[in-house]
């Protein structure tokens, strides 16, 4: 029987032909958008490695006319200082711009073992930071104090980069070389991936490096963790000490739950967008299928009144039909999965394997389901074609 | 007027090779009204259609009115086909979504000619075959007997030289098949059409001119 | 002729109404979205508030520097404005105005985000901002460096609440100083991010020295204004003279490289001047809508062909009696393209819904879509385009069929 569809198919190639590019066009729409869907949902379900309620960023601009590095340190130390004396401040740190959820991105590239890696977050950080935000740490240690010696070559890096240079080997104490290979820094500590580029995005490679007292002059930006009852009237209290301690500097204080939700739009919007887009192009697929299979079947009256006259039931016939549809399906998802399979394979959007295998199955099924669906009426109309009426007409 | 001369035609597909039509030697006077007969699946339609310009001979060639005809373009061959041909088919061949009128105005489309001019020319062709109080219906409103005599008026109506009529009668009973048979003696007689007629029907046959048998392609009367 | 094609076409619409329905949702439903992207589009960058002058106005916003195997590119220093570009003989205006920063301020215990941008005397002459209350900062108040400020509608509605009353002579605080409103003028969306501002501060009262840097890279960007539309090319060709006798900065860099643009040439400058930004936005918004039109168009191409193979007898008939092929593809695209109008029409009433609920909704505050004259052309061209894309080759097709195998179909 399956032979006897195929060479039906076969039979009539030029105008099937043109089904099955639509159907393999709808099939590459739905494992982009079920592709990228997949991605952030696995990446939504992965930790954010970090507590961002209730830690404010504050942002301000070096303003202060002494040039001499010491000064400056004992002048942001001692603002740290004070804003941790503040009643409702739990910690707070210095950094560089790059606060988790921001537009701003620094990176640099290492060399291990001959292999150059860049594209690596770095982040200049001091020994508050992990409190600030909760960071775990899963090996070695963080910076301390006695850490802020010149010329130490030590970084805490992230576990992607951790897995990515050792695997599950042990990575405290391991050296790697800086960008030009000049440096050998050593790792002291390996902590937990921060998604810092909100919700939907895999955390990627990262290093937290200690700043020298050089970099005061062009940090920007303070996290402060507050207790829960910090409210407008503290912030602004905070907003003031900070625009009196730093006179003629731009201050902004701004919630890291807010900046997240900011940032999660630059994933949800095109998905949304994307998700529309594909089900109005799905749905009008799916009316164009139906229409060419039901106006095929008011063609084959003559053949179907045939086969019934000659023994087959009904429910052959229809189980035929859909049949008929479902090798088309079948055709067009081969080609399909073909191209489909090339993504994994040539790591295209540098996506996990995984999300392509499932986006992909997901797709076929989808697929499957859509042409069942729109076989099944025109297939049921043509079980009720009476075999006298039809070969009448013919 | 219509002269074809070792008229031969071949249908090929991938395995067989069908000889449809061998050697067909015809000539056809101006005015007169010639009818071809012979069993299912002589090659009396493929004739028809050749004479029609509608297909091409495998070989050999036919000139209507002094003109060979087998080195006209498709746009060439358009045009003489509306102005010196008029089909006839057993099917009636209307076109269901239009109106009678519009059906029979369907061939001065293709040429110049205003709005005005088509409704006139098809009200007098309706007119001719007695259909003219049925002109705002469409064509499943009408009987087969009114239906084909709408196709002789399609057929008429751009005042063709030649008229090709396909079994005109086989889809009808036989009063209504003699009825469309004086319409179309009528024609022949009063306006000097030529006419040739594919026919089963012995009986119309007769009524024509001269008749000529076919029998597995070839011409043996 | 053309009546013959219509009757036909819309008896041949009303027989198979699923069909219809079918070719009517894609063509329609591709066209809403083609046309709110359209309008979005058409918003953003022809919407000419409050800079109506655009037509005779270049903006330079960016430098460049560029070496062997570092490039830096960012907005330009007060400094290099006031030397290069203020210093022009073609302008008869230099507007200068700084990126827009934000800050924060605290009214009765509410947190208010302020976006400011810092303004010269003379961008309230090249732009036209709608004042609705007040008037602008004047040169004199530029001058002395007085502290006032033009806020927008917004900004007065959620620092003032919704209080009839005016807000000109009140003083609204940001960055811990004190502002006296003189003016308040309609809001922007932030889609405009070139003149984009809640509130707008005399360029004299900013918190850095405006002469201080003494480099390129700044934050500050300017507008200049010439005569008459003829003077624009002139103003031109007389920066890209000014720019290309730049001394380079330092040793590590080759090349300078800064650009007078027109509005959209600007809009679109993605900072870097070997990828043009024209040709990435252009690249992008074709694709897409060759995305979104691709599918329907097959699917229409599908119906119309089950169409065609269905209506082989006319087509026959109409052969036999005359209609060359050319004459029968054209009445099939003919016919197609009355399919797509009435589509399109559809189309335009669904995205006036569509837009109506978008702005209802907000998502970009201030950013209003409506159709207008442009967006209803680029609909036209659109219909035009589907049109016959989805009816040539089914019409090919027609046209091919053999006449005698047309007749016989029935």
């Amino acid at each position: 029987m399956l032979k006897h569809l195929f060479k039906m198919i076969w039979n009539k190639k030029k105008q099937n032909s043109l089904l099955i590019v639509e159907i393999l066009l709808s099939f590459m729409v739905i494992f982009a958008v079920f592709s990228f869907g997949l991605n952030s949902y696995s990446n939504y379900a992965k930790p954010m490695g970090i507590d961002y309620e209730h830690v404010w960023a504050i942002n301000y601009n070096n303003t202060l006319e002494t040039k001499n590095a010491d000064s400056l340190k004992l002048f942001y130390q001692g603002l740290v200082r004070n804003i941790k004396a503040m009643p409702q401040v739990l910690d707070a740190s210095i950094t560089s711009a790059n606060i988790p959820f921001s537009n701003s991105h620094m990176s640099t590239g290492i060399k291990y073992k001959g292999e150059q890696i860049s594209q690596i977050n770095n982040f200049w950080v001091d020994e508050n930071y992990p409190h600030t935000l909760n960071l775990k740490l899963l090996a070695g240690r963080w910076y301390n104090k006695a850490d802020h010696v010149p010329g130490q070559q030590i970084i805490v890096i992230n576990n992607v980069l951790k897995e990515r240079l050792f695997g599950n080997a042990d990575a405290i104490g391991k050296i790697f070389g800086n960008y030009d290979d000049k440096n050998k820094i050593k790792i002291i500590g390996v902590v937990d991936n921060i998604k810092f580029d909100g919700d939907y995005q895999a955390p990627a490679k990262a290093m937290y490096a200690l700043y020298d007292t050089s970099a005061y002059h062009w940090l920007s930006k303070i996290l402060v963790k507050v207790s829960p009852d910090a409210d407008a009237a503290f912030e602004s209290r905070l907003y003031k000490f900070m625009a009196n301690s730093l006179k003629n500097s731009n201050i902004e204080i701004e919630h890291l739950s807010n900046k997240l939700t900011a940032y999660n739009k630059f994933t949800l919007v095109p998905l949304i967008i994307l998700s529309i887009v594909a089900a109005f192009l799905i749905i009008n697929v799916a009316l164009g299928i139906f229409g060419v299979l039901w106006y095929n079947i008011n063609k084959r009256r003559g053949e179907i009144g045939l086969r019934r006259a000659v023994g087959a039931s009904g429910n052959s016939v229809s189980y035929q039909l859909v049949n008929e549809a479902m090798i088309l399906a079948t055709l067009s998802l081969i080609i399909g999965s073909f191209f489909a399979v090339q993504f994994p394979l040539l790591n295209v959007f540098d996506l996990p394997s995984s999300v392509y295998v499932i986006a992909m199955l997901l797709s076929i099924i989808f697929i499957y389901i859509l042409v069942l669906v729109c076989s099944l009426y025109p297939g049921k109309q043509a079980a009720a074609i009476y075999p006298a009426v039809a070969l009448h007409e013919e | 007027m219509i002269r074809l001369q070792n008229i031969e035609k071949v249908y090929r597909t991938d395995t067989i090779q069908t000889l449809a039509l061998n050697s067909i030697n015809l000539e056809v006077e101006k005015g007169e009204f010639l009818s071809i007969m012979g069993p299912s699946g002589c090659g009396k339609s493929t004739l028809l259609n050749i004479i029609g310009l509608l297909d091409m001979p495998s070989k050999g060639s036919i000139s209507i009115d002094e003109q060979a005809t087998h080195k006209f373009s498709d746009k060439k061959l358009a045009q003489f086909r509306n102005k010196k041909l008029g089909f006839i088919f057993q099917s009636y061949h209307l076109i269901n979504d239009l109106q009678v009128l519009d059906n029979v105005e369907l061939p001065l489309l293709y040429r110049d000619s205003t709005a005005k001019e088509r409704k006139q020319l098809a009200t007098e062709a309706l007119e001719k075959v007695g259909l003219s109080n049925r002109i705002k219906h469409f064509p499943s409103q009408l009987s087969g007997g009114q239906r084909q005599r709408v196709a002789i008026a399609r057929a008429i109506v751009g005042r063709p030289e030649i008229i090709l009529a396909d079994e005109p009668t086989g889809n009808l009973d036989s009063a209504m098949g003699n009825e469309i048979m004086e319409i179309l003696l009528q024609l022949n007689r009063n306006e000097g059409t030529t006419i040739v007629m594919v026919t089963h029907d012995e009986n119309m046959a007769q009524k024509t001119h001269r008749l000529v048998r076919l029998f597995d392609g070839s011409q043996v009367q | 002729m053309l009546k013959n094609y219509f009757k036909i076409a819309i008896a041949v619409l009303r027989r198979r109404k699923f069909f219809t329905f079918i070719s009517l949702f894609g063509i329609s439903f591709t066209l809403t979205l083609l046309l709110v992207m359209t309008a979005f589009i058409d918003k953003v960058i022809n919407d000419n508030y409050p800079d109506k002058k655009r037509d005779r106005s270049l903006y330079i916003s960016k430098i460049e520097l560029r070496g062997k195997e570092s490039m830096n590119a960012s907005a330009l220093t007060y400094y290099y404005i006031n030397h290069y570009i203020a210093k022009m003989k073609m302008p008869v205006k230099v507007a200068i105005s700084s990126g827009y920063g934000s800050t924060n301020t605290y009214v009765n215990n509410r947190k208010i985000v302020i976006n400011y941008k810092y303004t010269n005397a003379d961008f309230w002459e090249v732009l036209d901002f709608d004042f609705i209350e007040g008037k602008p900062i004047s040169k004199q108040q530029t001058d002395n460096a007085e502290r006032v400020t033009v806020i927008s509608e917004d900004m007065k509605k959620e620092y003032f609440g919704d209080d009839k009353s005016s807000a000109v002579g009140k003083y609204i605080e940001a960055d811990n100083i004190k502002y006296k409103v003189c003016g308040v003028v309609k809001s922007l969306p932030i889609t405009s991010y070139i003149l984009y501002s809640d509130i707008y501060l005399p360029i004299t009262t900013s918190k850095t020295k405006l002469e201080a840097d003494k480099g390129y890279m700044g934050n500050y960007g300017a507008i200049v204004l010439a005569k008459n539309m003829d003077d624009v090319p002139k103003m031109k060709k007389e920066y890209a003279d000014i720019v290309a006798k730049l001394p380079i900065p330092g040793k590590e860099w080759d090349h300078v490289y800064s650009h007078a643009d027109s509005y959209i040439e600007g809009y679109v400058r993605t900072g870097s001047e070997t990828s043009s930004g024209m040709v990435y936005a252009l690249t992008a918004i074709s694709l897409f809508a060759l995305f979104v039109m691709l599918l329907p168009t097959l699917n229409l191409v599908n119906v119309n062909i089950t169409r065609i193979m269905e209506r082989s007898s006319e087509i026959g008939v109409r052969k036999a009696f005359g209609a060359s092929s050319k004459t029968l593809a054209y009445q099939f695209i003919v016919e197609n393209l009355i399919l797509t109008f009435l589509g399109g029409m559809i189309g335009v009433v669904l995205s006036v819904v569509v837009m109506y609920f978008i702005n209802d909704a907000q998502f970009i505050a201030n950013l209003n879509l409506s159709l207008n004259f442009t967006v209803l052309c680029y609909a036209f061209l659109t219909c035009i385009f589907f049109g016959l894309l989805s009816g040539v080759y089914p019409a090919w097709r027609m046209s091919k069929l053999n006449i005698v195998t047309a007749l016989k179909a029935q």
